[in-house]
């Protein structure tokens, strides 16, 4: 069912129309009247929607078959691209999502590789699109880190649960995942205990006792060695490095950034002693370790949640500013 | 103007959220959020979970709101989803009709979803099994058929030992289901891949008479060969106490399973396993 061009513009196929809803037939009949509504997209980069509309003035005046024709044919591109670029923003939320599942950090090259393309030079544009879908839709903060600030993590913006909310979402099955967060938490577990670092001799000793061993394939960890070594470091759960002035020379294990981030101290001492069917206060070292990295941690919380409000004091003040001047709306 | 309007409500409710269509989207809290990353997280969940996961969810962000019908929660989730090409799909199982949910892509068709969890020779398996199973006439693909094909594999070699290792890894991650040494398609992998099966087999595919989606395993006439799932025979044939084909009207032979009644399988509960696996299938 084509909209019967009034005056020689391009009929345009009906599936691209009921995509964009009403505003295509409305493009299409502009002729006289400068009453396009201008999609979203336009509105948010304001300096495209300008010059888009100089162009219309300028071959609107003619208001020949030729002027609409080209009109119409330009909102068609228009269109097209914009789909184009929801398109890969769509499909980079979603590569994100599914990395972010394997705990990976995800590079800028692995992004324009397998999602981009040749949309590359719009990097920017595109990321900050997914960011924003990606917190607003899912709650995720698409954070950058490493020291060339190409790599990216998603961290979980949603507010952590209490115990009890935790023990009823943990009812729920972990699936794959379960067994081997179990095992990353008993090394995280003897790191700590052995000082914030410990042997990769230990390591392997302490998995040797719990019938793992690093080359042989186990039912759950699939090759514990590749686990450990290349997964958990790569996913930056682990900080392996050697130690300095050994002889043979010996590496060692400590808790990766991303390991600071999603799991306490005092989380991962509760687990050791529920373990070991004693108390945390049973180890007190680690126990006032322990206490003061969670009083570090509400300090920074603190502060964090003090810069919110005063940013939105802030932009409220700039919003009441703006009313007070010209608005359109 | 009422476009005008809505898209002014959409922008104070979203003020950063880009919009493609003039339909008006639903506003996400974190209630929504949580559940969406609850339910990417599970892959697939029953329709009784699900409820429990949006009760959940509410208890978490906002005890004190009503909690809203599961139709129009998922509903006002996937119109945000929309802009993303993904949506929260509703599906059931071919076995027993039991209602499922799982987050699907709409615009890729491939086995995307898979590719970043399994390696080339893995997906290859995958790919291997899942045209056997397609070819198959009950649906069913034999451990013995699909190992014999480990020397094609593309990529690294893999060695039958390993292969029988992915195959449990495609059953813990809920794209195969293993019964008595037979695999077939998990309700999620129909769910999440009806799409790119129609689309890269069209020769090969079977449909259902009934709902006319994907078939894999079902019941068929032994005169003019239509196919229909199991819970769509028991739908169909509800209330006939003489079934016959409705496509040749011949006497329909197999027996007409019940109707999934939730009611009764919370009642069940933990014997539902029992029961799937002493249940005979039914070609």
């Amino acid at each position: 069912m084509l909209l019967k061009p009034e005056n020689g513009a391009l009929p345009i196929p009906q599936a691209e129309r009921e995509k964009d809803g009403g505003r295509d037939g409305e493009t299409q009949a502009l002729t006289a009247s400068q009453k396009e509504i201008p999609s979203p997209l336009l509105r948010e980069t304001p300096k495209e929607d300008l010059s888009a509309r100089r162009e219309e003035g300028a071959e609107d005046s003619a208001l020949t078959p030729k002027g609409a024709r080209t009109l119409a044919a330009r909102a068609l591109a228009r269109r097209r691209a914009y789909r184009r670029l929801d398109r890969t923003v769509a499909e980079l939320v979603q590569f994100l999502l599914v990395k972010d599942k394997k705990k990976s950090p995800i590079t800028r090259s692995e992004m324009v590789k397998y999602v981009i393309g040749d949309l590359k030079d719009l990097f920017p544009e595109i990321i900050a699109r997914a960011a924003e879908h990606l917190r607003y839709v899912f709650g995720f903060e698409l954070k950058r880190f490493g020291r060339k600030h190409h790599t990216y993590i998603l961290i979980n913006k949603l507010k952590p649960l209490e115990e009890e909310e935790e023990e009823e979402e943990e009812e729920e099955d972990l699936g794959g995942d379960g067994p081997r967060l179990g095992l990353l938490i008993m090394i995280l577990g003897l790191i700590y205990m052995k000082g914030n670092s410990a042997r990769e001799t230990q390591v392997w000793e302490m998995l040797r006792r719990l019938g793992v061993r690093p080359s042989k394939y186990h039912f759950l960890f699939g090759y514990p060695k590749r686990l450990i070594m290349e997964d958990f470091v790569q996913q930056r759960y682990l900080s392996y490095r050697q130690v300095p002035h050994t002889n043979p020379p010996e590496c060692e294990f400590s808790w990766g950034p991303r390991s600071n981030l999603e799991i306490s101290k005092m989380k991962v001492l509760g687990f050791v002693a529920k373990l070991h069917k004693k108390e945390p206060q049973h180890w007190p070292v680690q126990y006032r370790e322990a206490l003061a990295d969670e009083a570090d941690r509400a300090r920074a919380k603190a502060r964090a949640e003090a810069s919110m409000r005063a940013r939105a004091r802030a932009r409220a003040r700039a919003r009441a500013s703006d009313r007070a001047g010209i608005c359109p709306w | 103007m009422e476009e005008g309007r809505a898209e002014r409500r959409r922008r104070t409710e979203a003020p950063s959220h880009p919009q493609g269509g003039t339909r008006r989207a639903g506003v996400m809290t974190d209630v929504h959020r949580r559940f969406l990353q609850l339910l990417m997280t599970h892959g697939v969940l029953e329709e009784w979970d699900v409820r429990r996961l949006q009760k959940h969810c509410y208890r978490v962000h906002d005890r004190t709101a009503t909690v809203e019908e599961l139709e129009d929660f998922i509903n006002n989730i996937n119109s945000v989803l929309e802009s993303l090409y993904i949506e929260i799909k509703k599906g059931a199982t071919e076995d027993d009709g039991r209602p499922i949910y799982a987050l699907v892509n709409l615009a890729t068709t491939s086995v995307s979803k898979m590719a970043s969890d399994f390696a080339e020779n893995e997906l290859d398996l995958f790919r291997k099994a899942l045209e056997l199973i397609i070819d198959s006439e009950t649906g069913f693909a034999s451990s013995t058929n699909i190992l014999n094909l480990v020397d094609q594999l593309k990529g690294k070699k893999m060695r039958k030992k390993e292969a029988e290792q992915v195959l449990q890894k495609f059953v813990q991650n809920k794209w195969l289901i293993e019964k008595e040494g037979e695999f077939t398609l998990h309700s999620r992998a129909i769910l999440e891949m009806e799409q790119y099966i129609r689309e890269t087999y069209p020769d090969a595919v079977k449909i259902c008479n009934i709902c006319h989606s994907l078939l894999i395993q079902g019941q068929s006439c032994e005169t003019c060969g239509i196919r229909m799932h199991l819970p769509c025979t028991a739908k169909y044939f509800q209330s006939s106490p003489e079934p016959r084909c409705p496509h040749c009207n011949d006497y329909w032979p197999h027996e007409i399973p019940e109707v999934f009644d939730p009611e009764k399988e919370r009642e069940a509960g933990t014997s539902r396993a029992n029961k799937r696996s002493l249940r005979s299938r039914q070609h």
